[in-house]
């Protein structure tokens, strides 16, 4: 008997029923629906900035914002998408246009309110507080969509570590503006940038070893969200 | 058992996207062996064992025939099948019934046969392949005997046959095809601590066998 036929064998013996993944769509809403009850919660607990109505009604704060939340709208569906063994890498692209809208829109607020407020505008304090809604968004994030994408560790890490950071630093910057006053320019810059750089970045370059063990731990057959 | 010699045959869902998905299906059409692979997927996600013994029968030679192609050596070929089909194993979950099987197949197929490529040249970059001249020496004690060999070899592989099926899976990833503990909790979908606690167990058990088997002439 071959090594082969033994591992088959011994495949064939383990092969307990296994729970279909739902299609990557559904499970990509699923997630941003659980984004959206951390942000809610997070609005119960904090409470909105008092002049969000204002802000909104200001183009420039609109487009960001909208522009974030459609890049982790569609980031999150490209990375439950390629998370799958045979679907093409293209849906890399999806999050782009938005993507570029986004941090075009990001620029522009932050040259003027440069301009107008001048460096001062960056306080201590605000940096805590953006800070502290920072990895009260983003962590349950990571966490919920490391869960959901465990078995890409085996796949496709890196392209899906890149698609699914993005995703939790778009939500996180589209939900940060909600909560923190808009003065702070270098710090909207920092977080709305800088996050996405720094989460896409890290999980681009270390997805496998963040993935890989969380795929080791988790990966229990028949249990999958 | 060749793929043929069940003699079922269905209708061909293997499509691929790719250049090899296309070439597999091509060859099982010539073949003449087709099967329902989807089907098959589908029965093996829903616990039919015969299901998935029949579908990883049916694929092995596709995947040999896909590995061949990349690796010289027919023992490297067999360890990214090998692969291929733990891999397969461990994301069976990740197939839609819906979906064309062959390019899910291939997809899974070329990661594992790429990944392994990789392992094979950073191995071949630091490591020097023995020679006779490394193997010979004058003390006989140090020579390597193999009947000796084959007659203990054939008394350990019984012994691993008869353990546990988890114990079997660890031995078989940690000992005999030498992966590290992440590679084989990777591959297996266990945790690492698991993999640990049966490779302990398996070895407890394998001398226990094996000093049974030594003393019973």
């Amino acid at each position: 008997m071959t090594p082969t036929r033994e591992l088959i064998d011994t495949l064939v013996e383990c092969a307990t029923p296994v729970r279909r993944l739902r299609p990557p769509l559904v499970r990509a809403m699923l997630w941003l629906a659980f984004a959206g009850l951390v942000i809610a919660l997070i609005a119960m607990g904090h409470g909105l900035r008092p002049d969000l109505t204002l802000s909104l009604q200001q183009p420039a704060f609109a487009i960001t914002t909208a522009a974030a939340l459609a890049t982790g709208i569609l980031a999150a569906m490209a990375a439950f998408v390629m998370s799958l063994p045979d679907r093409s890498r293209w849906w890399l692209m999806l999050p782009l246009p938005a993507l570029a809208v986004w941090i075009s829109t990001i620029g522009y607020g932050c040259l003027t309110d440069w301009v107008s407020l001048g460096p001062e505008g960056v306080r201590f304090g605000e940096e805590l507080r953006c800070l502290s809604i920072l990895v009260l968004t983003s962590v349950p994030l990571v966490i919920a969509l490391a869960v959901m994408l465990r078995y890409a560790a085996m796949l496709r890490a890196g392209a899906v570590a890149a698609t699914g950071g993005l995703a939790i630093a778009a939500i996180t910057a589209s939900a940060l503006p909600l909560f923190h006053d808009h003065d702070a320019t270098a710090m909207i810059l920092t977080w709305n940038l800088g996050t996405t750089l720094l989460i896409t970045g890290i999980t681009s370059v270390f997805g496998r070893r963040i993935f890989g063990p969380l795929a080791t731990r988790l990966l229990a057959p028949g249990t999958h969200l | 058992m060749s793929p043929g010699s069940r003699g079922r045959r269905s209708s061909l869902t293997l499509v691929a996207s790719s250049a090899d998905a296309a070439r597999v299906g091509a060859d099982e059409r010539n073949t003449n062996h087709a099967r329902d692979w989807s089907a098959l997927m589908a029965r093996a996600q829903d616990g039919d064992r015969r299901a998935y013994r029949a579908l990883l029968e049916d694929m092995t030679p596709y995947l040999r025939a896909l590995a061949a192609r990349c690796f010289k050596e027919p023992s490297d070929a067999e360890d990214a099948v090998q692969d291929v089909l733990l891999t397969v194993h461990a994301v069976r979950h990740t197939y839609d019934p819906g979906r064309p099987f062959g390019p899910w197949l291939v997809a899974i197929a070329n990661r594992r046969i790429i990944d392994r490529l990789r392992r094979h040249i950073r191995a071949r970059s630091r490591e020097m392949e023995l020679s006779s001249e490394h193997e010979t020496f004058s003390p006989d004690a140090a020579n390597f005997h193999l009947e000796d060999a084959s007659a203990d070899s054939a008394a350990l592989h019984a012994a691993i046959a008869a353990l546990a099926p988890d114990q079997r899976l660890a031995i078989n990833l940690l000992k005999l095809k030498e992966m590290s503990l992440k590679e084989a909790a990777l591959a297996s979908g266990r945790s690492v601590s698991a993999l640990k606690v049966a490779t302990h167990r398996a070895i407890k058990s394998l001398r226990k066998r094996l000093r049974q088997s030594s003393e019973t002439p």
